[in-house]
């Protein structure tokens, strides 16, 4: 006698079969696959939006644990006031447009840092009043553009504590100051600006590496101490937690300790800001992603690359667009995350849990055809 | 959008009546110059010449490159292509042919809005001018069809354009004619057939080569060819106003166009593009081939679903709302202009580029406001009236100078605080939903 | 300029210390003069120009590598007082400059012939006055005010480090310009349109600068001309 299996039992599968099915997928296919997962997730209950690119489950049955939800992105928009830079204020405003167009709506949006570029209280609160027409609750987390002209007071006074974690729906959420920098600006008699232009160059060489410290990490073990090893656990972090490029840091230095006080949790996330670039990775336990910015894009490090990464295509500068985006994370049951890079003007980039709980053999994502040179 | 009704004559209404096709009507059917009269202003243009050879100021290499191996340029199957381009008996009810909207006398369009067909009915895009059509990668506003011989074969069999049902009802309507098996056996050496018809077609669209402009001889060294305030507009037009990019020209492509496919945004705030992508995913679904071809050519001229552009052709999300970017080559007697023939002037052109499109969820980012000033607007459509092929200047000079006045009196897509970059497009997008 | 051996007994009498930064500063070519003790146990340590100062914790007898950081201080906030002096060294305490190649052994080879004959002078000229070019277009790129841009843009906001300028895959079809164009054509089409500033003329020393270290960073990579 053949089992009958219930709706959620059903939907689990479906959606499995749907993200197997994006591995085998060239673009074309892409929307061809999406139009059969809807058909058969509408005729059991569940339903589906192309503008979302994700299926959220709404028939209600027996709620698992860890109840499976999404969150959006918005990060890295650099802004300067209007008068100076135009462009980089559209594009957060396309990116609300974007995030306040989903639906269903998601259940918060993460901010990923670097909300200013220069640090500046107008630009900080330029965002801030962009951000206010978000329509679900926006996370901030501060990147080092907001921090070093005044070492955080603004960002406190507008957002918050800038470390700080919360629980949503059976998964602990940790957001990180992941940009400190040792003192590099005192002996050489930097002034506040002079210190905030250093940091704001990339490859500036002359700041320091980024490092989460050893009082937050403190905060941190003390934190997580709090938190069951089986409870699926979500670390925002600006900077990456791991070590790929040091010169442009896109590096923490205290990385592998923070990865120790980590990988204890059965299943770990993190998602950072910085690389503006798709970037995925896996470091013992711990899963890695990166968010899009809405500003420009960087382009791929000349070494360092996580293995797990597939490069997004090379931009073309002609769209100043390119390359950039906003985007989902999905946190399903275990609280396993799937990531949507919702690139602006290209088919969207997924990368199924699976593809990382595999270490890269099941679910690739599409692999580029013109990577950085 | 603008319904327009053409009064057919007497022997055309007789034809509508009885069904039967009607060859050689002298009236103006569907707004059309009579067919006889059309091929007599054609002998005018086309000099004599060697069909086989590149045209001159052609590539030859770039040429050879165009031409498809199983249909090399003979006289006999551009006769042919010519005959079957004039003759309105391809169609159902023997009014429509392929000069009824790519017209002799209206810069091988119907400077229509949007095309008519049989039965009057009107379609949902603008007709492309078949001009220099041959130098595209892909040809329809949409590219679905990769070759001019696949585009000739749709229109024929579309339900709204000539209404047959099939190709091989079409073909029997002319291969009775023993003049035309006379010349399908010297052209391709076989009894007619519909393939052939599209290669004949195309063979003589081949021929359709026009860039002969004030332009060309001035980027050629001729200083004085173009006036002072068209020089700017070039200037412009490879710097401040951003055309080049899109607009590409140069000895291996000579259109104006990067054969690619961008949402620069028109019409798109009538558009709900997600609504509008789940009815065409359905009504595509499960479709391959010759079905899908058919399908699609249906959904782009005969319903909402026209507006998706690329996306029906290949269902990625990056295309939703992309139209591929058309040649600059003969604008100024080509017009109204883009996909849907919204636009009455090349000043609303500039207007709609000027102030970065309509912001939509799938806007090309390199569509920005670009706050060039009047006097820059002028100059760039100073430039693009300076592209039309010589042996149209007085068709030229009669459209600039009704596009003039019409612009003179209203500019129904300048938004000059947009333009200028005091308001930023998505600002008003987020205003208007909250 | 006072006794430095005068001061070092000074030193020696006054603090009790014999402070051997003096011979980190001579080997770092500044000098530093001590002065009297302060009461809260730091010895301010001065610059030969007598203005430039740093306090230092009276703590024993420094190593050398401690007296080379005082000495570091000492120069870095002599540099932030006085910028400009060494312009190539301060660009490249900022960013990383592939260095030119090294002709060194081209020295005392000329067989006789006249122009063959190259010194060591010759050679470290050579380097320094490429490098400068090469540093100078570092300055000019990542410099939004230098560049001219209405928006704040630098190029070294796509390209740090100049990654992903591919010097080498010139002449190139360029898709954005719509023909075929040299690396300086596509410099300009960057700073009109991602940059939003003034086209700078082909033989302006800033454009050539810039050609000149963003080819220098890609110094070793082969040619490969119309590469997309």
């Amino acid at each position: 006698m053949a089992k009958r299996k219930d709706p959620e039992t059903r939907y689990y599968e479906e959606r499995d079969a749907f993200f197997r099915d994006l591995a085998h997928l060239d673009r074309r296919g892409f929307f061809k696959v999406a139009a059969a997962a809807m058909g058969a997730a509408l005729a059991s209950g569940v339903t589906f939006h192309p503008r979302a690119f994700s299926m959220v489950r709404v028939a209600g049955a027996a709620k698992a644990p860890a109840e499976d939800f999404s969150f959006a992105y918005i990060s890295d928009s650099h802004l300067y006031t209007r008068d100076v830079n135009d462009r980089f204020v559209n594009a957060l405003l396309r990116a609300v447009d974007d995030v306040n167009a989903l639906d269903p709506q998601p259940d918060f949006v993460l901010y990923g840092g670097d909300l200013a570029q220069l640090g500046q209280p107008a630009e900080l609160e330029l965002g801030a009043q962009i951000l206010k027409s978000v329509k679900a609750p926006v996370r901030m987390m501060v990147g080092e553009h907001d921090w070093f002209l005044d070492m955080g007071v603004k960002w406190n006074a507008l957002f918050g504590p800038e470390t700080y974690s919360f629980d949503h729906k059976g998964v602990h959420f940790v957001v990180l100051q992941s940009v400190h920098e040792e003192d590099f600006w005192t002996a050489r008699g930097m002034t506040p600006m002079e210190r905030m232009m250093t940091v704001a160059g990339l490859d500036n060489g002359v700041q320091s590496r980024f490092e989460v410290g050893a009082p937050q990490r403190q905060w941190l073990k003390e934190d997580l101490a709090k938190v069951g090893r089986k409870t699926p656990v979500i670390v925002f972090s600006h900077s990456p937690l791991y070590h790929y490029y040091e010169p442009w840091n896109f590096w923490t230095v205290d990385a592998p300790e923070v990865q120790a006080l980590l990988d204890p949790f059965d299943t770990v996330t993190v998602i950072h800001g910085h690389t503006h670039q798709v970037l995925t990775n896996r470091v013992g336990n711990i899963h890695f992603h990166g968010m899009l910015s809405t500003a420009w894009p960087w382009p791929y490090a000349p070494e360092g690359l996580p293995a797990l990464t597939l490069q997004m295509n090379r931009p073309d500068p002609f769209n100043p667009q390119d390359g950039c985006g906003d985007g989902v994370v999905h946190v399903g049951a275990e609280g396993l995350v799937g990531k949507v890079y919702n690139l602006w003007n290209r088919n969207p980039v997924q990368v199924p849990s699976t593809y990382l709980a595999s270490r890269g053999k099941k679910d690739r994502p599409a692999a580029p055809t013109r990577t950085s040179y | 959008m603008m319904r327009r009704r053409w009064t057919a004559g007497p022997l055309a209404a007789l034809a509508l009546a009885t069904g039967a096709p009607v060859a050689g009507a002298a009236e103006n059917l569907h707004g059309a110059m009579a067919m006889a009269e059309q091929e007599t202003r054609l002998d005018a243009l086309l000099p004599e010449r060697d069909v086989t050879q590149a045209p001159p100021g052609i590539d030859p290499v770039i040429w050879a490159s165009l031409i498809p191996a199983d249909n090399a340029m003979t006289p006999e199957r551009v006769a042919l292509g010519r005959k079957l381009y004039f003759d309105t008996r391809l169609s159902r009810d023997g009014t429509v042919s392929c000069a009824t909207c790519h017209d002799v006398s209206r810069g091988f369009t119907d400077q229509r809005n949007v095309s008519e067909g049989v039965g009057d009915q009107l379609g949902r895009r603008n007709a492309p001018t078949t001009l220099n059509a041959l130098f595209f990668q892909t040809q329809f506003l949409d590219g679905r069809a990769p070759t001019l011989e696949e585009q000739a074969k749709l229109p024929i069999v579309n339900a709204i354009e000539m209404g047959q049902p099939d190709g091989p009802t079409a073909v029997a309507a002319v291969a009775g004619d023993a003049e035309y098996v006379r010349m399908f056996q010297a052209a391709y050496g076989r009894a007619p057939n519909y393939e052939d018809v599209g290669r004949a077609i195309a063979a003589f669209e081949r021929t359709l080569v026009f860039l002969d402009s004030p332009f060309d001889r001035f980027l050629a060294g001729d200083a004085k060819a173009i006036s002072a305030e068209a020089q700017k507009g070039w200037v412009l037009y490879n710097g401040k106003a951003r055309c080049v990019s899109c607009h590409q020209i140069n000895t291996a492509n000579p259109l104006g166009s990067d054969n690619r496919f961008h949402n620069v945004g028109v019409s798109a705030r009538h558009q709900d593009f997600e609504t509008l992508a789940v009815q065409a995913l359905a009504a595509l679904a499960g479709k391959e081939g010759e079905e899908a071809v058919q399908a699609i050519d249906e959904l782009a001229l005969e319903t909402d679903l026209s507006e998706l552009g690329r996306f029906l052709v290949t269902q990625n999300r990056a295309d939703i709302g992309g139209f591929k970017s058309l040649q600059v080559r003969n604008v100024g007697i080509t017009g109204p202009y883009m996909h849907d023939g919204s636009m009455q002037t090349l000043w609303d052109v500039m207007d709609h580029y000027n102030k970065g499109g309509e912001p939509n969820l799938y806007l090309d980012g390199g569509i920005e406001p670009l706050a060039l000033s009047e006097a820059e607007i002028d100059q760039v459509v100073a430039l693009m009236f300076s592209m039309t092929d010589d042996r149209f200047a007085d068709e030229n000079a009669r459209q600039m100078a009704r596009q003039r006045t019409t612009a003179a009196s209203k500019r129904p897509f300048r938004d000059t605080a947009i333009a200028q970059r005091r308001v930023l497009p998505f600002e008003a997008r987020l205003k208007k939903e909250q | 300029m006072r006794n430095p051996k005068r001061r070092g007994i000074v030193i020696g009498t006054t603090c009790g210390v014999a402070l051997v930064v003096v011979l980190g500063l001579v080997t770092q070519g500044s000098r530093a003069v001590a002065t009297d003790a302060g009461r809260d146990g730091t010895i301010e340590v001065a610059l030969c120009d007598g203005e430039t100062t740093v306090q230092v914790a009276q703590a024993g007898k420094p190593t050398a590598a401690e007296g080379r950081q005082i000495a570091d201080e000492l120069m870095a906030k002599w540099r932030a007082s006085n910028p400009g002096t060494d312009w190539v060294a301060e660009e490249r305490a900022k960013h990383k400059i592939v260095e030119p190649a090294d002709n060194r052994d081209l020295v005392g080879r000329s067989q006789g012939q006249t122009y063959g004959r190259i010194s060591e002078q010759d050679v470290v000229g050579w380097e320094r006055a490429t490098l400068a070019m090469a540093t100078r277009g570092s300055q000019v790129f990542h410099s939004a005010d230098e560049l001219g841009s209405t928006i704040a843009v630098s190029c070294d906001m796509c390209h740090p480090d100049a990654a992903n300028t591919h010097p080498e895959t010139y002449p190139k079809f360029q898709v954005q310009l719509g023909r075929t164009v040299l690396l300086r054509d596509m410099i300009n089409w960057c700073i009109e349109h991602p940059v939003r500033g003034a086209k700078l003329a082909e033989d302006d020393p800033k454009m050539r600068a810039l050609e000149a270290y963003i080819l220098a960073q890609r110094k070793g990579t082969p040619l490969e001309y119309g590469k997309h």
